[in-house]
């Protein structure tokens, strides 16, 4: 069954293993290729994840002249085919939330993968399997439509998409205040 | 057993030429499952796999789990045993010679002896830690008492764990950690967690706690600073440092009065209803704002919350415990669960989040100075004899009990003690008033200090031994739960490094001890020997055998013998451990912290940990993400009080208090109380905060008060800096 990388930004505590844990999917070359942000750290300890979202119409891929950005049957978007990167970096100024990077020694753009090599197989991908809070979740639509009756905001924001978003993206984001609409037991 | 709805059937990624072996994290009491990835042809560890199967933490972690793995092969790890000649270079790391352990062994063993000879059996002592297996802290405790004789030994659990201990025990006559699996979190409709910093320092347990607000639980945070959980929280009480004990008194107060107490419960299961009614009495939601500083309409909200939730768990850390009245903070917080009768069903119930790996086992069997294995105690002769028949000596051979950690360090300052074996340990810069701390070690006539890499404290040594890292030896650790689980070997050990309980076996040997320790050849020998010696205790874990805590995904205490399962909830029968089988509810009159503002140190200083670095940071310092994501300690600081003091953010500034000071980078934040600065402890030499904290000890717990002290802040002009 289809799974998908699913986020909660409301859950996230800012320990960062997601990043940690990105270093060690064994196809990663030991560095992590996603973000967490502190939100206003002046303030308060709010934080989120800033993950690939992986776009179904992604423009990194669009931007990139020397088709170096393939789509995976997953519709995982993966990193830049070394072989072909000509390190132009048009990706990371095209991809709307600045996610490819760039390794200036190599030339090379590298980006999140979504751990292809497990998530290929239907094993989660290592942010999500360490996840302590579950900001990052890996579930099939089923259950990602169970969240969306859960936390009902009757204001169609419960989840990022048009017009919040580019386009439709293969990640699904719940945005923080899920809470707002939860009913107290007591 | 015990999988709940968060437990997913998933099969690991299998790299070619590798295998994956089961264990648990080496840090803090959560003890999060996890598969260390070994090549196979190398037989190295070199990474990590999440143990989806494990069903406390199903495959998460935090970054200190998630980069463990990168302990056991680091370049700073100690290979050879080291011996320094010069004791003028104590307290630096100059001065060492690599040595064979035949040279060392021999050198310990004629120093131990000359200082016994000279001064007496208790001239010795043991600090140890509960970061190690089972079998390591039991072994300690029956090395002490009879391979060296000595009365004093203790270990850093009593900068950790022990008022914990101390309250539970007053409350229900028993010392475990949990009185419910960690499974049932998420399934109670409030928890009430006071002092934890839970984000941080249990992250795993994350996913449990919100879910309670996803179900339409409450979740209600105690603590100075607004941490990530109380940001989140249905209703933060973000009371003054070191004033607990009269807001758990006005919360108790209020329960009584708004009529959410459980009289049946009361009746029949507890004692000092009465006493604790008469004296809450006066904590009246305006007098206990007025000492806590939290806003009357939240305490009484707070009461509300808890008293109405059909289950709950009240939930406590390190800030409530590390004060001069931590025991009484912990009995405190538990009369709540005592007189509303929130507790000896699932999902209600009491709990600590322990500090250390095996904060909860290792202080069960005789590493506390009046402790012997199963919680026996080394001053009831019964006690005293159940354990001599398993190590072969007699009554009259026992040692007294000795004294709690800092007073060890105290009596080393005065001579009384000369020598020290350190294992398991940073106390240069875990313990308080660290320069009188540093001083006493410095004093002693010979220190040996194992570890497997070359801690602060081991600048102190004369020897320093190699020790391994939890990945290259196997044993039993107890987890925050109080559930008995396995660490399994997945690699030989790095260099001529040693498990501790084999050091010990050796020494023992060297001292002329041999015949009670030579038979002793592997862990699970020790294992076998720890097991019995637990038999008949209260902390029974005879029962707990590898292959059953294997076959059940561990084990919970008490478990007696082959056919018990063990007792995930404990008070199930409402029998507490107290003779009459009552609880105890406590009156607990209200005292401030044993240092309060005042003009001179206008502020208060409070002390913890960041998500980054584990205990004193000798280990996770050196993992280059965790290094790279806090490099350096800092002060946090409220922007009206920076403001005040004309500082900004990222200047580095002098705090200081009557005991120390040190040089921290401002970080401002709204997120803490105006009148209370906040620093992380786990930085050495110049840089540790426990300079600057008071050694001020818990008369019960003999737990110093890191949480709360007077301090005052000052620029300080770019050239000193320099």
């Amino acid at each position: 069954m289809k799974k998908r990388l699913y986020l909660e930004l409301e859950n996230c505590i800012g320990c960062r293993s997601c990043l940690a844990a990105c270093t060690q999917c064994g196809g990663h070359e030991e560095r992590n290729r996603n973000y967490v942000y502190d939100v206003n750290p002046l303030v308060n300890r709010q934080t989120m994840p800033l993950m690939c979202l992986h776009c179904e119409n992604p423009a990194c891929a669009r931007s990139c002249p020397a088709q170096a950005i393939q789509i995976h049957e997953t519709g995982a978007v993966l990193s830049a085919l070394v072989e072909k990167c000509i390190g132009c970096q048009n990706c990371t100024i095209a991809c709307p939330y600045g996610i490819p990077k760039f390794d200036q020694e190599q030339n090379l753009m590298y980006k999140c993968d979504l751990c292809i090599d497990r998530t290929k197989d239907g094993i989660p991908p290592m942010c999500a399997s360490v996840c302590p809070s579950n900001t990052l979740q890996w579930l099939t639509d089923e259950e990602i439509e169970n969240k969306k009756k859960q936390f009902n905001l009757d204001n169609g924001k419960w989840v990022t998409s048009m017009p919040y978003l580019e386009g439709e993206t293969n990640v699904k984001v719940n945005l923080p205040g899920i809470l707002q609409g939860i009913t107290k037991l007591f | 057993m015990q999988r709940d709805k968060f437990f997913k059937e998933i099969e690991n990624l299998n790299h070619p030429n590798e295998k994956l072996i089961k264990t648990h994290c080496s840090y803090c009491g959560m003890q999060c499952g996890m598969n260390l990835r070994v090549n196979t042809q190398t037989n190295k560890i070199i990474g990590v796999e999440p143990r989806y199967d494990w069903p406390v933490t199903v495959g998460k972690m935090c970054p200190k789990g998630v980069t463990a793995y990168q302990q056991t092969n680091h370049k700073d790890r100690l290979l050879k045993p080291l011996i320094r000649d010069d004791a003028s270079l104590k307290g630096t790391t100059k001065g060492f010679r690599e040595a064979s352990w035949d040279e060392a062994y021999d050198l310990i063993a004629k120093k131990f002896k000359e200082l016994q000879t000279e001064y007496g059996k208790d001239s010795l002592s043991v600090f140890s830690g509960v970061s190690m297996t089972n079998e390591k802290c039991y072994l300690t405790g029956k090395f002490a008492r009879v391979a060296l004789a000595t009365r004093y030994i203790d270990y850093n659990g009593r900068f950790c764990m022990s008022s914990a201990a101390g309250g539970f025990l007053r409350s229900f006559g028993v010392d475990r950690g949990s009185t419910l699996p960690w499974t049932d979190i998420h399934e109670t409709d409030c928890l009430f967690i006071a002092g934890s910093n839970t984000a941080e320092c249990h992250p795993t347990s994350m996913f449990r706690i919100w879910n309670v607000q996803e179900r339409g639980g409450y979740i209600i945070v105690v603590d100075p600073r607004e941490t990530p959980i109380a940001r989140r929280a249905d209703l933060h009480l973000d009371l003054q440092p070191g004033t607990d004990l009269a807001l758990a008194n006005g919360i108790v107060n209020q329960l009584i009065k708004m009529g959410y107490i459980d009289e049946e419960f009361i009746n029949k299961h507890t004692n000092g209803f009465e006493e604790t009614k008469e004296l809450v009495k006066d904590f009246t939601p305006e007098y206990t704002s007025m000492l806590t500083g939290v806003a009357p309409e939240k305490i009484i909200r707070a009461a509300e919350i808890y008293g109405k939730a059909p289950n709950a768990v009240v939930m406590f850390a390190r800030g409530v415990e590390q004060q001069h009245k931590g025991v009484d903070n912990v009995s405190a917080y538990t009369n709540m669960a005592l007189v509303t009768g929130k507790i000896g069903r699932p999902k209600a119930g009491v709990a600590t989040f322990t500090g250390q790996g095996n904060g909860q086992g290792g202080r069960e069997h005789g590493q506390k100075s009046d402790l012997l294995p199963g919680y026996r105690k080394i001053t009831n002769p019964k006690h005293v004899e159940e354990v001599c028949s398993v190590w072969g000596i007699t009554p009259e051979e026992m040692p007294q009990p000795g004294v709690s950690a800092y007073e060890m360090i105290e009596l080393m300052e005065k001579k009384t003690i000369r020598g020290l074996y350190l294992l398991c340990s940073n106390p240069a810069v875990s313990a308080p008033n660290l320069n009188f701390v540093r001083k006493a070690f410095k004093t002693l006539d010979f220190m040996v200090c194992s570890d497997f890499y070359l801690s602060e404290s081991a600048e102190f040594a004369d020897v320093v031994l190699p020790a391994v890292t939890w990945s290259e030896d196997e044993g039993t650790v107890t987890n925050i739960e109080g559930r008995i689980i396995k660490i399994n070997k997945a690699q030989e050990p790095v260099g001529e490094s040693k498990p501790d309980w084999q050091i010990q076996v050796e020494l023992a040997e060297r001292l002329g001890k041999g015949k009670y320790f030579s038979y002793l050849k592997t862990a699970r020998d020790v294992a076998d020997e720890f097991r019995l010696a637990t038999k008949g205790g209260y902390a029974d874990y005879y029962g707990a055998t590898w292959d059953k805590i294997d076959k059940q995904d561990g084990v919970f205490w008490p478990c007696k013998n082959e056919n018990d399962e063990g007792t995930p909830h404990m008070f199930l029968d409402k029998k507490f451990y107290h003779p009459d089988g009552k609880a105890k509810i406590c009156a607990l009159p209200y005292r401030p912290p044993a240092e309060e503002p005042c003009e001179k140190y206008p502020l208060r200083l409070t002390t913890g940990r960041v998500v980054y670095h584990y205990l004193s940071g000798n280990q996770t310092r050196r993992i280059p993400f965790l290094h790279d994501m806090c490099p350096e300690p800092f002060v946090e600081i409220h922007p009206e009080t920076a403001s005040k003091y004309n500082m900004e953010h990222e200047e580095r500034v002098r705090l200081f208090t009557r005991r120390g000071e040190a040089i921290y980078k401002v970080k401002i934040t709204e997120a803490i109380r105006k009148d209370t600065v906040f620093v992380p402890y786990h930085f050495g030499h110049e840089d540790s905060i426990n300079l600057l904290t008071i050694a001020a000890l818990d008369p019960i717990s003999r737990m110093p008060e890191f949480k709360a002290c007077a301090a005052q802040l000052e620029k300080v002009e770019l050239k000193k800096v320099q």
